[in-house]
């Protein structure tokens, strides 16, 4: 079956399709049905019943097995405002909430804080659902105009007070609210298709039938983000991706990049798009067959490149396969191959890495340069369930890492070098500052990870109420970087679930980040998990290692702590005694409030 | 084709069901499946096969599958 489905494909095919597996999933589902499925609600002021058919085909098509909860039509107010409701009964992972501008009344300001309330009153009711997230759809404008072209130049025009209300949805919803922007998409396929007062009328379709697809397809896509895979780095070829020309041949003053020449502006657009993308938390690299020292010397000696070699942080130039170079990259980055994007103009490379690194995210590029900025953003590899300030920071700090690697050169010892990076860190319980990214890193970090349990913003915000579970995150920076926060643990007391007794303290999970390897961190953390545990009254540590595909490196992770392994057939369990002294190991991390 | 059987395509696609015959008396109630969902994926399917639209009187006042073919002929310029 083919895999991939195109949501501008005609929307009777597309329903055809989604009929279809419904009638006979075995048949024509693409995901593993064999887990647990995700289960996912969907209420709405309009009609849904076709929405949520399409919905459960592009989920589908994402890898996700759903359970979909369909709501009553018109009924968000019934189901979640009513504790005892059937939507409350189903538990859903995640709960789209549809709404169209038809629903809201807006004739001044305050009608707009009202709606604020209504809206954040809804969340709030949702919140008591364990772990929910809630996907809450802004204001597509409508396509009619009372003030005409007048609309945009008075504060109350229905046209302005929605974006009002839309820029308040963007600024003040919680961190496990997301935003589907309805408002782009609209615009982005055209208003005037966009609404179909018609179906709307005769049918209660909140928008044209034939958007079905897209509207799904974004929503699948953000639902995979919030649970399962993301990517992390754009990797980059250089002739006739980045600029135009082969540098080999024309020099670094004779490729195709000059702002004056449409072909030059198209590759400099496509530059400044990356470099926006960087900016986000996107990590850049290089793969390039050239000779190292040509293929950085536009870089260095260009003045027309938007981007510079301090932006990428992993040059591979050389003459090797690719293939090979994207195990290189991923290798060097410490990150999975599997979150990497390949964007090359020459389609047989880009063959040769769809078939020798199947996980890599393959971009397919158009011929024409100025087409290339369009045909990455429209691929959306990078969707993203949160951008943090350590997202922001992050592609910088790769950067600076390489810059410490130089440093640690200089150094004939590990330890002056690491007391030379002035490492200031912090280590405590999550709080509100902290959740987001901490959430995050629970749900990205696969080598570093103990246990690999994953847990939402809204199951980790449980917790943190729970008397019996301590959430404890480790933040640090040095005289290069300002990492944030780096690593997450969960002390949980032992109990029937975990398999332990109240006096037990049990490691539910324990990751960190790989760019801070072999800098003490977890030996910083674990005299706080230490005190920690104390002060719950335990009186000893149990911790646990799962085997997954990627966590190997930390294997012997407790064995090193001090842990002794315990007897156990079914689990690597390791137990650490709280009532003898503890053996205090030198750290170069200065412990900052 | 002509538009009957065009349309018949249609009601086989959208209706799951190869041996689907359709005849100008027919109606929702001659056809399990069809019901206002269905009823709403027939006419979207219809649009896009015949290239047209319909309005919402149009749609409202259709009483069998012969008016639905007038009406597409009508739309489409062949009557």
């Amino acid at each position: 079956m083919n895999k991939r489905l195109d949501p501008n494909e005609s929307i009777s095919k597309i329903l055809k399709m989604a009929n279809a597996l419904v009638k006979k999933p075995d048949e024509n589902a693409v995901a593993d049905r064999t887990g647990e499925p995700l289960k996912v609600a969907v209420l709405g002021t309009h009609s849904i019943q076709h929405f949520v058919n399409v919905l459960r085909l592009f989920l589908d098509r994402e890898g996700i097995y759903a359970d979909i909860y369909e709501g009553e039509y018109d009924g968000i107010n019934m189901d979640v405002l009513d504790d005892t409701s059937e939507l409350y009964r189903f538990k859903p992972d995640v709960c789209i909430l549809m709404m169209r501008y038809s629903d809201v009344k807006l004739e001044k300001k305050e009608d707009v804080d009202a709606e604020m309330d209504y809206l954040k009153n809804l969340w709030s009711h949702l919140d008591k659902i364990t772990g929910v997230t809630v996907l809450q759809t802004n204001f597509a404008l409508p396509v009619v105009r009372s003030y005409n072209g007048l609309e945009a130049a008075y504060e109350e025009s229905f046209g302005s007070l929605l974006r009002l209300l839309n820029m308040r949805l963007t600024s003040e919803h919680p961190t496990n609210v997301h935003i589907v922007d309805m408002e782009f998409l609209s615009s982005y396929y055209g208003k005037r298709e966009w609404f179909d007062e018609g179906s709307y009328f005769l049918t209660k379709q909140g928008f044209n039938m034939k958007y079905l697809g897209p509207v799904a397809y974004e929503t699948a896509r953000i639902i995979k983000a919030v649970h399962g895979k993301t990517n992390k780095c754009l990797v980059l070829d250089l002739d006739n991706t980045i600029w135009g020309g082969v540098v080999g041949d024309d020099g670094a003053l004779g490729i195709e990049l000059d702002p004056h020449n449409p072909i030059g502006e198209a590759y400099r657009y496509f530059q400044q798009y990356v470099l926006s993308l960087k900016k986000r938390g996107v990590i850049l690299a290089v793969n390039s067959k050239n000779d190292e020292d040509v293929a950085k010397e536009p870089f260095l000696k260009n003045a027309d490149m938007i981007l510079k070699l301090d932006d990428i942080a992993c040059f591979c130039a050389n003459w090797n396969d690719k293939a090979s170079n994207m195990h290189y990259i991923a290798k060097s980055l410490n990150i999975g191959i599997d979150t990497l994007v390949f964007f090359d103009d020459n389609p047989a490379e880009r063959e040769i890495i769809r078939k020798f690194c199947p996980s890599v995210t393959v971009i397919d590029v158009p011929v024409e340069p100025e087409k290339y900025v369009r045909a990455l953003d429209e691929a959306a590899p990078f969707e993203w369930a949160a951008i943090t300030k350590e997202d922001m920071a992050r592609s910088d700090s790769y950067i600076e890492n390489a810059k410490r690697e130089a440093m640690q050169a200089s150094f004939v010892d590990y330890n002056e070098y690491l007391k030379a990076l002035e490492m200031r860190g912090k280590c405590g319980i999550v709080g509100a500052a902290e959740i987001e990214r901490f959430a995050q890193l629970t749900n990205k970090s696969n080598q570093f990870n103990l246990r690999t349990q994953r847990y939402s913003e809204g199951e980790i915000s449980v917790m943190l109420g729970d008397a019996d579970t301590r959430c404890i995150y480790v933040s640090l920076s040095d005289k290069f970087t300002q990492y944030g926060v780096i690593s997450c643990i969960i002390l949980r007391r032992g109990n029937a679930e975990n398999g332990f007794g109240p006096d037990d303290c049990f490691i539910d999970n324990w990751c960190m980040s790989c760019r801070v390897l072999k800098r003490g961190v977890e030996n910083f953390a674990f005299e706080t998990v230490i005190a920690e545990a104390r002060q719950m009254g335990c009186k000893r540590i149990v911790g646990e290692y799962i085997r997954t595909k990627k966590n190997s490196m930390v294997e012997g992770f407790y064995a090193r702590l001090g842990f002794e392994p315990m007897d156990n057939s079914d689990r690597v369990l390791y137990s650490y005694n709280l009532q003898k002294e503890d053996k205090k190991e030198k750290s170069w991390i200065q412990r900052v409030d | 084709m002509d538009t009957k059987s065009r349309l018949e395509e249609v009601f086989r696609e959208v209706f799951d069901d190869e041996e689907i015959e359709i005849t100008n008396e027919m109606t929702a109630d001659d056809i399990e499946e069809w019901d206002s969902l269905t009823h709403v994926q027939l006419i979207v399917a219809v649009e896009e096969e015949f290239g047209c639209k319909f309005s919402t009187v149009e749609v409202m006042k259709l009483k069998n599958v012969g008016e639905f073919i007038n009406l597409i002929d009508r739309k489409t310029g062949n009557a």
